[in-house]
């Protein structure tokens, strides 16, 4: 099981910049779906980098679904290395993106993005329209019924304003 | 206190969402009412009903696997 508050409390009081993006940001929008991990885009710059690494490593992030012995070193320059990782870590399953498709990195998505306060700390989540935006745009068949449930939100939004 | 940032919510750019015809369908299917009752909770207690509903599938899945082994 994921737990999304200590990850969440974790990176955001580190200091981590990112941004909520995939099921927990519909979570937090009212999508009454159950995900599985917490999807992040982080901001890739050497002190943020540093930072990720700094406040995950003593949660053991490994390669998802990876078998057990592959070599994996959890460092900043596996981070720089790589751009997108689905982790496994002692709090729970961790996707962390350093570019989405329709969407791009961090800076670009950071203007489409809101601020929520939760859990004792502050954090950017995706914007409605923009997470329906690249959902529509990564044109998985899977993500149908997420999609359509998502502009039911947006259409119940804009009933009540 | 939980909420969402109204001001930066504001400032955000629009983005113009064309209706597609394969969505529109899909949505004939989801059941408004479980939209409007999350709707009314606080995003803090949206995740943690999330939460729950994780350690209740893992249970579930956990009965499951137990009852297939003793078949």
């Amino acid at each position: 099981m994921t737990d999304y508050r200590q990850l969440i409390s974790l990176l955001a009081g580190a200091g981590v910049e990112f941004i909520l993006i995939g099921g927990v940001a519909a979570v937090a929008h009212g999508s009454t779906r159950l995900t599985k991990d917490l999807d992040i885009v982080y901001r890739r710059t050497e002190e943020n980098v540093s930072r990720l690494v700094r406040v995950l490593a003593p949660y053991h992030p490994y390669l998802r679904g990876a078998p057990p012995g592959l070599p994996f070193e959890w460092s900043e320059r596996t981070i720089w290395n790589g751009l997108n990782f689905t982790l496994t870590t002692s709090l729970g399953a961790l996707d962390l993106f350093g570019e989405i498709t329709g969407g791009g990195g961090y800076d670009e998505l950071l203007p489409h993005s809101i601020r929520l306060h939760l859990f004792g700390v502050e954090c950017w989540c995706l914007g409605l329209e923009r997470l329906i935006y690249v959902k529509r745009a990564a044109g998985r068949p899977r993500d149908l019924e997420a999609i359509a449930e998502l502009e039911v939100i947006l259409e119940e939004r804009e009933r009540r304003s | 206190m939980v909420y969402l940032d109204e001001d930066s919510a504001m400032k955000r750019p629009k983005i113009s969402i064309e209706p597609d015809p394969v969505i529109e369908a899909y949505k004939k299917g989801i059941d408004r009412t479980l939209v409007r009752q999350n709707l009314r909770l606080t995003v803090e207690q949206r995740i943690e009903e999330l939460m729950k509903l994780q350690q209740f599938a893992e249970e579930v899945r956990r009965a499951g696997r137990e009852a297939e082994r003793q078949r």
